[in-house]
């Protein structure tokens, strides 16, 4: 009973990591009706310069908000090299193929230049286990659960409340007619893919003195987070919490009781599953088609 | 095929055959051997992305599964050459029909990410069943024996060749066959291909199939020719790889199939060469730059859209010259050339020396002869009956959120008249065309069309149970000729299975002779005959609604639902029109008329229905209709209260 309420602690936060990086999907989406299909090496990209920043002996807490502001332009760069000009063209296959290219390169570049082997990031706090309702927590874990849900509170904090939000909201639903409104769209949506690639990002800081840090790491981790926004509904705020929480218990169970090899697997079949029966998500409105 | 490409054709192949006489270097014989493998994987992936338009990241699993179907049923029963080849199609086809049946319910960036997850969950099953594929160890394949007698590798190569040549063709024909007009019309129009009765889901569920087969014959030819299998070859790198060939080799054709192998498998060994890494470079930029000059003046382009490719492989040629090893860098440089295919060389190789050589007129491969005379009437008789009700709909209510769309409305139509339904626009009247065609599940109410419900029906179903239609905002498939546009309304006629296209059986070569026949019949009936090999859309407005019409007519309905055919039209054009329509009901088809030109309504209509938000306010002919004061009130205004 200890072991199993541990590996759900540990799946949590696994699971808020997914959320966050869901998260980020979903900004996009709303105001493009596109995604980054290399959101995971952003977030790998994160953990690398963090771990940069750490070793250069910057502060771990001084670190976050420069990983962060990495984040935003490399999330800015990504939409006006490979994202802007297919929504131009309006190509679908255009922004598909140009964000894994991008992806691609990046992860390349993170090997060429931090080696291709995994490397450990310095935990900023006690490494020793705390008690809690009977089973351990790395303090870790825990900053990981109030880090993800801080992160997304403040950019929905901003989308509801500010002007500049209500311009983003206001793309998501008539992208034309908000740039007849005087909304510069086009920012919007760069601004967007750097908010989306600041979150993926800052979860790649939060989530590296967990796991290791490795040029690799983003790939598969980009994908069962898009599990988790489908799952989630690509609109729904609370649908990726829950489906993020879902997911990263599932796989640490299945890695305890199973083999770790198989890890990957449940959050993988369940997003075949989900896009199968139910494509728009638990949490997610079907869209009407128009003809 | 026109008889110019089959020669080169045949003198390639005849070269390729050749190849092993004239070097003895079994490096090149492998290399060449591997070109010819990856076609023939990318035959089949260019029928998914080119044809269909669906970016698959999951053929390098199919791939594996492929390989691994040979090198297990090798290593684990023993089993021979004749046995094997058919089992790894078979089983990759089936696992293509595993993905595709919950996959393929979605598009676009879903499909990606649900084929790049298949890819992925292939790529650990492989590694971790290593009860069945011994995991990272790998499987050692030898040569296949063929009539107890090893192959060499001269013999292993001319095998590949031979299985090439027969894909080529396999692959040839069902792309020119109605299978393959299906694939490209759901790409052209999804709506429009459900609404002429070809199921989008089910073909595009075959295309993948078709698809993973020629993965399954590919990845086994290459456990064969590699001689040793391992499961880090089948990861998310070759699978953009393989996609990379394809779009960079050009879509939708044989020719950039091969070139694109030629180049993935060509590229990373000149990567391994940094001296020739360095020449290919600064040519590449020379000639972009001479290019981008030469097009800049020719005004073809603007020089700032030239800027960024001139600058970029500037840079490029830089960069080989700064680096120490070029190795490491190989899948930065296949990036970039993906973003550089992407966005400047959208048609590929093959479709850029198109255009560069392209005539005016209709493309040589697509031109039909047409035979002399009359083309006799194209346009099957509807059943007879005609007084009785063909469609009875009773209390549809369509609502979307709070919206009633549609309101409680009866409509009656009998068979063998005119029935005008008009209203003033946003009164429901395409929304009751889409309930009626089945793209609406009504929230309410019944449906019945010649005795059987039509509520909860596919599309294509009511599609072919009788109910054409064509649409408001012209639902063409753009890059079809106007005859393969009415040869997928055709669709229905063909009986012809996949052996059939491939092998040219008598029943299909009957089919499709009849097919062009009827369909040339259809074109000439809306007065189109001199543009039947032309692209759809190349032609003008009012021709398109003409061409929808023939193509709608293909499906031979009992009941024809017209949605403004006459908006756009020129007056003379109207005229044609009018008899047009006319001549449709002379056949006994029914026709529901959707209409803003009031002279159009009152003159062909038998019967008149008018909707206004969404609820019906009158119905009767033409003139009773006219005089209505709801109908005044709804058009022009209410008077004051």
């Amino acid at each position: 009973m200890e072991i199993l309420l541990q590996l759900v602690y540990s799946g949590i936060a696994l699971g808020m990591i997914y959320a966050v990086i869901a998260f980020g999907y979903q900004l996009t989406f709303q105001t493009s009706d596109t995604l980054n299909f290399g959101q995971g090496d952003a977030l790998m990209l994160g953990a690398m310069v963090g771990l940069t920043l750490v070793n250069m002996g910057v502060n771990y807490w001084v670190m976050l908000p420069l990983v962060i502001v990495f984040g935003m332009i490399q999330g800015g760069v990504v939409e006006r090299i490979g994202v802007a000009p297919a929504i131009k063209i309006k190509s679908e296959f255009g922004w598909i193929m140009s964000t894994i290219a991008l992806g691609i390169i990046f992860k390349n570049v993170a090997e060429n230049i931090w080696g291709r082997d995994d490397l450990k990031f310095p935990s900023p706090l006690p490494e020793s286990p705390m008690k809690f309702l009977g089973a351990n927590v790395l303090p870790m874990e825990v900053l990981v659960v109030v880090g993800a849900v801080v992160m997304m509170l403040a950019v929905e904090f901003f989308n509801r409340k500010t002007i500049y939000g209500k311009a983003v909201v206001a793309t998501f639903n008539d992208r034309d007619a908000a740039k007849l409104m005087g909304i510069n769209t086009g920012l919007v949506i760069t601004f967007s893919y750097a908010l989306s690639s600041a979150t993926a990002a800052f979860a790649g800081a939060l989530i590296a003195p967990l796991t290791l840090t490795g040029a690799t790491m983003g790939a598969v981790l980009g994908l069962k987070a898009f599990a988790v926004a489908i799952i989630g509904g690509l609109t729904s705020g609370l649908g990726i919490i829950v489906g993020g929480i879902i997911l990263g218990v599932a796989e640490t169970t299945t890695g305890f009781y199973l083999s770790t090899g198989y890890k990957d697997v449940p959050g993988l079949v369940l997003l075949l599953l989900v896009l199968a029966f139910k494509p728009s998500g638990l949490f997610g409105k079907t869209a009407i088609k128009k003809v | 095929m026109n008889s110019k490409s089959l020669i080169s054709g045949i003198v390639g192949f005849a070269l390729l055959a050749a190849a092993p006489l004239y070097t003895s270097n079994p490096y090149y014989i492998h290399m060449i051997g591997t070109i010819m493998i990856y076609a023939i994987l990318l035959f089949g992936l260019d029928i998914v992305v080119g044809y269909t338009g669906q970016v698959s990241l999951g053929h390098a699993g199919l791939f594996g599964v492929g390989s691994y179907t040979a090198g297990v049923l090798f290593f684990k029963l023993g089993a021979p050459l004749w046995v094997i080849i058919p089992a790894s199609i078979g089983v990759t086809a089936g696992f293509g029909a595993l993905l595709a049946l919950p996959a393929l319910r979605v598009t676009g960036p879903y499909l990606a990410m649900v084929t790049l997850a298949f890819g992925t969950i292939i790529q650990i099953l492989i590694n971790e069943m290593d009860f069945l594929t011994e995991g990272p160890l790998g499987i050692k394949v030898p040569k296949p024996s063929l009539g107890g007698v090893q192959l060499n590798e001269h013999a292993f190569y001319w095998m590949v060749l031979a299985l090439l040549v027969v894909s080529l063709v396999v692959v040839d024909r069902i792309l020119k066959s109605q299978l393959g007009r299906a694939f490209e019309a759901l790409r052209g129009s999804p709506v429009a291909s459900d609404c002429m009765g070809v199921s989008v889901y089910r073909y595009k569920v075959y295309a993948f199939v078709i698809s993973a087969g020629f993965a399954g014959l590919a990845g086994c030819l290459y456990a064969y020719s590699e001689q040793y299998i391992s499961p880090n070859t089948y990861n998310f790198e070759l699978t953009v790889l393989f996609l990379l060939a394809v779009i960079m080799g050009g879509r939708k054709s044989r020719v950039g199939s091969l070139l694109g192998a030629a180049i993935i498998v060509i590229l990373p060994k000149l990567l391994d060469d940094l001296e020739m890494f360095r020449i290919v470079a600064s040519t590449l930029a020379v000639l972009i730059a001479v290019g981008g000059a030469i097009a800049v003046s020719k005004k073809m382009t603007t020089p700032k859209a030239m800027a960024l490719p001139v600058l970029g492989t500037i840079a490029l040629a830089g960069f080989s010259f700064w680096l120490q090893s070029i190795t490491d860098w190989r899948l930065s440089i296949f990036g970039l050339m993906i973003l550089f295919v992407v966005y400047y060389l959208q048609d590929g190789i093959v479709g850029f020396v198109r255009n560069l050589f392209a005539r005016k007129g209709p493309r040589a491969g697509h031109a039909v002869v047409r035979t002399a005379g009359e083309h006799k009437d194209a346009i099957m008789n509807a059943a007879a009956g005609a007084g009785q009700d063909l469609l009875i709909a009773k209390g549809v209510l369509m609502q979307f959120g709070g919206l009633k769309a549609i309101n409680q409305v009866d409509i009656t139509v009998k068979r063998g008249t005119i029935h005008g339904l008009i209203g003033p626009n946003g009164s429901g009247k395409s929304t009751m065309m889409n309930v009626l065609t089945g793209i609406y599940v009504p929230t309410a109410g019944s449906i019945e069309f010649s005795g059987r419900s039509v509520v909860g029906r596919t599309s294509s179903d009511i599609a072919l149970s009788g109910i054409a239609r064509t649409f408001q905002n012209v639902q063409l498939f753009g890059e079809m000729t106007a005859l393969q546009n009415v040869q997928v309304g055709l669709h229905h006629t063909f009986g012809s299975n996949i052996v059939d296209v491939a092998l040219h059986t008598p029943r299909y070569n009957r089919e499709e002779a009849a097919s062009v026949e009827r369909g040339l019949g259809l074109i000439e009936f809306v007065g189109l005959a001199d543009l039947a090999n032309e692209e759809a859309r190349n032609l003008p407005y009012g021709k398109q609604r003409l061409l929808e019409i023939a193509r709608a007519l293909a499906l031979d309905p009992q009941l024809l639902l017209l949605d403004e055919p006459a908006a756009g039209l020129t007056a003379p054009d109207i005229k044609e029109l009018i008899t047009i329509i006319r001549k449709i009901r002379d056949h006994g088809i029914t026709v529901i008329l959707i209409e803003h030109h009031m002279d159009v309504v009152m003159g062909v209509c038998d019967n008149v229905s008018v909707l206004d938000f969404g609820q019906k306010i009158a119905e009767g002919k033409p003139a009773e209709v006219q005089a209505n004061e709801k109908v005044i009130e709804a058009y022009l205004g209410g008077t004051a209260a």
